[in-house]
């Protein structure tokens, strides 16, 4: 790329932006600017090898899974799986009826967003402390990355030995004056998984804030400077619109990575978990490879999914991430 | 830490040539002692705990065990056990093959993906992006039986091999990747202007063209982001490895896990040598991310995520 | 030479190798992993429990049990290991639903159930028995847990790992204590003396979050009140014998103050650690694997293990079958999966590593006991007799596929009850509640067992 072809694409985004948000839309999202090139030479053959994969490895799995759910499916029946007894919607009516599911679903999505709340601020905190240039700035940057490039296995063993009574964190606590309880039993067990969860995943948060952070155009940031904008306004009315993008999908990853998150608290809490985070995921787990009851445990699988799906698509349209010709409604 | 503080207060900011090195000046966001602040504060959040994991590595197990931050006996011995005990080299070598293929190999494909579903518009185009979201929300617990099964099956009736080979995670990581990533682009790909695309096609260029020479370049913040994304996936993961690797073929997410177990009535787990390894299997990572942080450098671009 | 039938697995071979080759070097730790495809082209697939005590041992025994193998057969083996029970039952379910995986799978006795339940296991008949070396080579007692009956039995014995309990001679010296208990409630007097809270010394070590112990504890004392937890078709967890089990095993925290008040957060690792620092009178429910970390601590020489008291809480001799349940029957026991190609070249192995020599030399290196009763008689370590004492007089699971269900259901109980101990009592009225709940739990799973 030359630095010609740069300034080129600066100057003219500004037009093409403000042209594109008049721009007649419909609710489907078929959009009608720009049908020559649009409709012309589609390489929509690009979308195949991805599709295929993802057809393969996971829509025919989730529909075999989705199979299994109709299926009484346990330690008895599981060499001939496939004839097992189909028992209809049982597995179901068991998950929701006679089983801790719906209270698993609740801890699991409270945990995540209260998570998610506290790693977006620390996220953008530390995109936006490492976007100026200083002497060592690269390795600041690869610090923050560290708890994320930990497997969560190690992350977990190692916050599960600090959070052990009267180890480490008990002592420090002890010191000054405080007796924190039991931090892996009990009530408080729940917070120490967001605690952990917030440790391990704010790189995240500040990885998608980070690339956010590049695309604030030169021109905003003189425009800004020379005003002589007091920081903190140049960063909420200036800076943060950019985020905007970014920070929604990673709070919706971050949910979902959260949700489905197993080895966290497998490793922090070990099975069977205290009833405080019995978490959807070591729900199934357990239900699948301890009591090996899969039928059962691709039900509540598959509940959880349609239950967690739900809100998933009304944030969708509420940000309108997926409607492409306004990202973020700026500008 | 400090160095930056002084760093950041120091530096003028006059000088707002677009496209030069020394640009960085103009974003400044925040008064010195705020970063200090704020860099300090995170620096500690992450080191903190970082250092325990070190001190535990130099430590005895009984010492770890026990409870203790500071070592009561010191011993760099583990850094070299691990090589043999572990099993970390074949462990890393896989890892690295496996996840640095699916890293590359999912952000082209993400790209192209992102590319097609950014720019031009089709029917079913809305419900792929959601479906892709969707995908991303299938639990793992549920997948690891079924993928299982149709991947033994292809030994079965097709007399391929999946289970137990590189590629078979590969394929399996790239697939769970591709949702994310391709979200990413797409993000990304939106706030690139059209027009030099445009000039490229009407220069000639094929569609093939315009991807690799214009939009690829234009979009390095967002092909590292999906890229580190995409490794990590395989770099961490242990609920489908455990089950799909052979000896042979075993992650060192795996190795490490395999290692870290305390068995039933048994002694203690050797936290000293699982502490020294996972920094070790950390350090490739961090070194793969001081290589590639230099695309993430804003500016250059004059697109960007919105 | 079957060449023909050979030739599609040689691909398979080459193609894992090429992987191997391209991933590069640093192959020096896939134990006993694939040599070159010899003429008969068989290779046997073996999964067993990784041994990270003695990780080089292992992989050396690997080779060189490899080496024998092809000696005696022509066919090799390819060894694979798994990390944790719970690894192994995905590792099991994934086999069994697909059909294909290891051709031998090394199970934990409590397992064995469990595995027996799939029926993808083979169920050995007269036949097959002789193969392995005929039923008489093995301890009569290891068998106990093979099979539901002795007609139908899947798991081979390969060593046994009965769980015993330590004791620090000088601390028990010094509190003027001659020998060990032999009931539980001597056991607890004896600890009380010997523990000191200002200098940090306890009389039992144990962890009460410890994945597996709890359940272990409620099992052996209500099985020696003469309850056996299982009855036919129904599950007693609600009976008194059980409650009073709990109350003891809780009591040694919240009453007798006998154990260390961090042990509510420790697993079975961590108790092995304060004994080795020399602050624990005692440390429960521990193997012989623990020799290794005690011999190289501060009480190494100062230890003995010895049987854990079969006397329950309350009584004064061991009720029904309570004398033979020191220990629950543990050890591993192999079985042969049933979609196998090679069952014959899977029972030649196990008839290797069963016989009497191989026995004793795994005994001399992984400290377990033989499985075969000559060579257990053969043992002459006098350090092992307690251990070996504690084989005879280990007493079986439950044979049922629920077995893992309440198992999880007796530990559940404990884990819930966590948060109330810290705080110094369990509440009966709760205790009573998390019982019933385990009750129905477990009930509810024997039901489907017996459908």
């Amino acid at each position: 790329m030359s630095t010609d072809s740069l300034t080129a694409g600066k100057s003219t985004r500004r037009k093409t932006s403000r042209a594109a948000k008049p721009g007649p839309q419909s609710p489907d999202g078929t959009l009608r600017r720009r049908k020559g090139l649009s409709e012309r030479n589609r390489p929509l053959w690009m979308l195949i090898p991805g599709g295929l994969l993802m057809i393969v490895i996971i829509v025919v799995p989730l529909l075999l899974g989705i199979f299994m759910s109709g299926l009484d499916l346990d330690q008895y029946s599981l060499r001939q799986w496939v004839s097992a007894p189909f028992i209809g919607v049982q597995n179901f009516v068991e998950a929701l009826t006679a089983s801790p599911l719906l209270h698993a679903i609740w801890l699991s999505v409270s945990y995540s967003l209260l998570a998610m709340v506290v790693t977006i601020p620390l996220g953008i905190a530390g995109a936006v402390a490492t976007q100026n240039a200083f002497k060592g700035r690269a390795l600041i940057r690869s610090i923050f990355l560290i708890p994320y490039v930990l497997p969560s296995f190690v992350v977990a063993t190692v916050w599960r030995t600090m959070f052990q009574p009267g180890s480490v964190i008990d002592s420090m606590l002890h010191s000054v004056g405080i007796d924190a309880g039991l931090w892996l039993n009990g009530p408080q067990s729940y917070w120490t998984l967001i605690l952990v969860q917030i440790w391990a995943s704010w790189p995240f948060v500040y990885l998608l804030a980070l690339s956010g952070l590049q695309s604030v155009d030169h021109e905003v940031h003189e425009a800004s400077a020379l005003d002589g904008a007091l920081w903190w306004n140049k960063l909420r009315y200036v800076v943060f619109p950019y985020l905007k993008g970014p920070l929604s999908l990673a709070f919706l990853i971050g949910m979902l990575h959260h949700i489905n998150n197993f080895t966290l608290p497998f490793v922090l809490f070990g099975v069977p978990a205290p009833s405080d985070v019995e978490l959807l995921p070591i729900l199934t787990y357990v239900t699948s490879f301890q009591s090996f009851r899969f039928g059962l445990s691709a039900a509540m699988a598959f509940i959880s999914l349609i239950l967690i799906a739900i809100p998933l698509f009304i944030y969708l349209r509420a940000v309108k991430l997926d409607d492409a010709e306004t990202p973020g409604g700026k500008k | 830490m400090s160095t930056a503080t002084t760093a950041a207060g120091r530096r003028p900011s006059e000088d707002f040539r677009p496209g030069s090195k020394r640009q960085h000046e103009v974003t400044r966001l925040m008064p010195g002692p705020m970063l200090a602040i704020i860099l300090t504060v995170l620096c500690a959040l992450v080191l903190i705990p970082v250092a325990y994991i070190f001190l535990a590595s130099v430590n005895s197990d009984i010492g770890v065990a026990r409870g203790e931050f500071f070592p009561s006996s010191f011993s760099f011995e583990n850094y070299s056990t691990i090589w043999s005990s572990v099993g970390l080299a074949t462990g890393l070598a896989n890892s690295v093959l496996v996840a640095g293929s699916t890293a590359v190999v999912s952000a082209l494909m993400s790209i192209a993906t992102a590319y097609v579903l950014v720019r031009y518009q089709f029917r079913g185009r809305l419900t792929i992006l959601r479906a892709l979201l969707g995908l991303q929300s299938v639990p793992g617990t549920l997948m690891v039986l079924p993928v299982f099964v149709l991947f033994s099956s292809s030994a079965t009736y097709l007399g391929i091999q999946v289970i137990g080979t590189q590629w078979g995670l590969f394929l399996t990581y790239l697939t769970f990747a591709m949702p994310f990533s391709t979200w990413v682009m797409v993000t990304y790909l939106r706030g690139l202007p059209r027009e030099l695309e445009e000039a490229a096609r009407i220069d000639g260029a094929s569609n093939m063209g315009v991807l690799l020479r214009i939009i690829l370049p234009l979009s390095w913040p967002g092909v590292v982001v999906s890229g580190i994304f995409a490794f990590l996936l395989g770099w961490n993961d242990v609920l489908f490895a455990s089950v799909m690797t052979r000896p042979e073929s075993q992650t060192a997410a795996v190795a490490l896990q395999v290692f870290g177990a305390s068995q039933e009535g048994g002694a203690i787990p050797f936290y000293g040598q699982m502490m020294a390894a996972s920094l070790v299997c950390a350090a490739p990572v961090v070194i793969l991310y001081l290589i590639f942080q230099r695309y993430l450098v804003g500016g250059l671009t004059a697109g960007g995520v919105k | 030479m079957k060449f023909a039938s050979s030739a599609k697995f040689a691909a398979v071979v080459l193609t894992a190798a090429l992987a191997l080759t391209a991933c590069g070097g640093g192959s020096s730790s896939s134990g006993g992993s694939p040599g070159p495809v010899d003429g008969k082209g068989k290779k046997l697939s073996v999964l067993t429990g990784v041994n990270n005590q003695y990780s080089a041992q292992q992989k050396q025994w690997f080779t060189d049990i490899a080496a024998k193998f092809k000696a005696q057969t022509g066919a090799d083996i390819s060894f694979e290991t798994f990390a944790s029970a719970n690894d192994e039952l995905t590792r099991i379910q994934t086999s069994v639903v697909s059909g294909q995986g290891p051709d031998v799978y090394s199970l934990g006795t409590t397992f064995t159930p469990t595995a027996y339940a799939t029926k993808a296991f083979v169920t050995l008949s007269d036949d097959d028995w002789k193969k392995v070396g005929g039923k008489d080579r093995f301890n009569p007692a290891a068998l106990g847990i093979s099979g539901p009956d002795a007609q139908h039995q899947a798991g081979i014995p390969f060593v046994s790992r009965p769980f015993v309990m330590a004791y620090n001679k000088d601390l028990l010296k010094a509190a003027g204590i001659d020998k060990p208990a032999t009931s539980w409630d001597e056991l607890a007097a004896q600890a009380k003396k010997m523990t000191d809270p200002a200098t940090g010394t306890f009389g039992l070590a144990t962890g009460y979050k410890d994945n597996f112990d709890p359940w272990k504890f409620i099992w052996a004392m209500s099985v020696q009140a003469g309850n056996p937890l299982v009855d036919g078709k129904t599950l007693k967890l609600d009976d008194p014998t059980v409650k009073k089990a709990y109350e003891t095993y809780f009591g040694w925290l919240t009453k007798d103050k006998i154990v260390d008040p961090a042990s509510i957060g420790w697993s079975n690792s961590n108790a092995v650690a304060a004994f080795a620092s020399g602050k624990a009178g005692y440390l429960m429910m521990t193997t012989s694997s623990s020799l290794p970390t005690l011999d190289k601590s501060a009480v190494a020489g100062k230890y003995a293990y010895t049987a854990m008291p079969t006397t329950a809480p309350g009584q004064t001799s061991p009720q029904g079958d309570g004398a033979n349940a020191a220990s629950i029957l543990s050890g591993d026991n192999v079985v042969v999966a049933d979609y196998s190609k090679q069952k014959d070249l899977a029972f030649a192995y196990i008839n290797l590593i069963t016989s009497k020599d191989e026995q004793l030399n795994f005994q001399k290196i992984f400290g377990d006991l033989p499985a075969n009763a000559e060579a257990l008689k053969a043992l002459d370590n006098p350090a092992l007799k307690p251990v070996a004492d504690t084989a005879a007089k280990s007493k079986a699971t439950p044979f049922t596929g629920a077995w893992g269900d309440i198992q999880l259901a007796l530990l559940n109980v404990v884990v819930q009850s966590i948060p109330d101990l810290s705080k110094g009592s369990v509440d009966d009225s709760a205790l009573q509640a998390r019982l019933k709940d385990a009750q129905s739990k477990g009930q509810a799973s024997l039901d489907r067992a017996s459908k």
